[in-house]
């Protein structure tokens, strides 16, 4: 099978996996709208919950695939890797355009503010600018080698900020809430609640797998035709 | 009685469904165009 028809097939196995997983997320939407109670003391803004907090799992667990595919370029030198980890972060940057602007929404009406530059919001702008920086580097440089290992770099290093974002709650004063799933004890939200956000998480899950498998795809039909080139040159 | 703030949780799911059908829809057109630049 040659590099264009992988490719092809990737493509084609993401854009059905996308599109389950937009039928999903509708499904969600009817859910969490019209069928998950209210909560008493933030009223309807605290539903901004089931898109903000999935949004913000699938960004930085798409940052974390980006670091450990960079690890694995550096250690093995495969150009696919590469590709990998770069369609990683491309997809983590659009989940944390989600985050980034959900949760100022959700912050207007709870906190009366819509940014506060406390450790957790500020951390995460902070590493959304970072891979935002990654994808324009890979744009300006023209050589590969150069490429991977310069982005792999900075792959690894936004890696290394996520556990960090994840404790800011715990180790500074901070506006944001603290988790209430990802946390040593059991989650502290109603069963329905629980439901629509694991529901969610598990749609925001399979959306992160089908952009990634066409955004990876896309790669691989760039470098097909570029192979293609330079052997027609 | 819960605050109304109906209008906020509006928002961001309408934001949140732009952004991710908007990069949905920006993945199927680059790759259409890729595999029309090549040919294939």
């Amino acid at each position: 099978m040659t590099l264009r028809e992988s490719a092809t097939r990737i493509a084609r196995a993401g854009m059905v996996i996308t599109v389950l997983a937009l039928a999903g997320l509708a499904a969600v939407y009817v859910r969490a709208l019209r069928y998950t109670p209210v909560e008493m003391n933030q009223g309807a803004a605290q539903k901004i919950f089931y898109v903000h907090v999935p949004a913000a799992w699938s960004a930085l667990l798409a940052i974390s695939i980006t670091g450990l595919l960079s690890i694995l370029y550096l250690w093995l030198k495969d150009r696919r890797i590469d590709l990998a980890a770069a369609a990683s972060a491309e997809v983590g940057v659009a989940f944390a355009c989600v985050m980034l602007t959900t949760g100022p929404i959700w912050g207007k009406p709870i906190w009366g503010t819509w940014w506060t530059w406390d450790a957790r919001l500020t951390s995460t702008l902070f590493l959304f600018l970072l891979f935002v920086g990654y994808l324009v580097l890979r744009g300006v440089l023209v050589d590969p080698g150069i490429r991977g290992r310069l982005s792999a770099v900075i792959g690894i290093m936004g890696m290394m900020l996520v556990p960090f974002i994840h404790l800011t709650v715990y180790m500074f004063r901070t506006l944001h809430p603290a988790p209430i799933v990802l946390k040593p004890s059991a989650p502290s939200l109603p069963g329905v609640m629980l439901v629509t956000l694991m529901s969610s998480l598990g749609v925001f899950t399979l959306l992160y797998i089908g952009f990634m498998m066409q955004r990876y795809a896309l790669g691989l039909l760039r470098e097909a035709r570029e192979e293609e080139l330079a052997h027609a040159s | 009685m819960p605050p109304d703030n109906g209008a906020f949780m509006v928002a961001a799911y309408i934001v949140a469904a732009v952004i991710v059908v908007g990069y949905a829809i920006s993945l199927a057109l680059r790759i259409r165009e890729e595999r029309r630049r090549s040919g294939g």
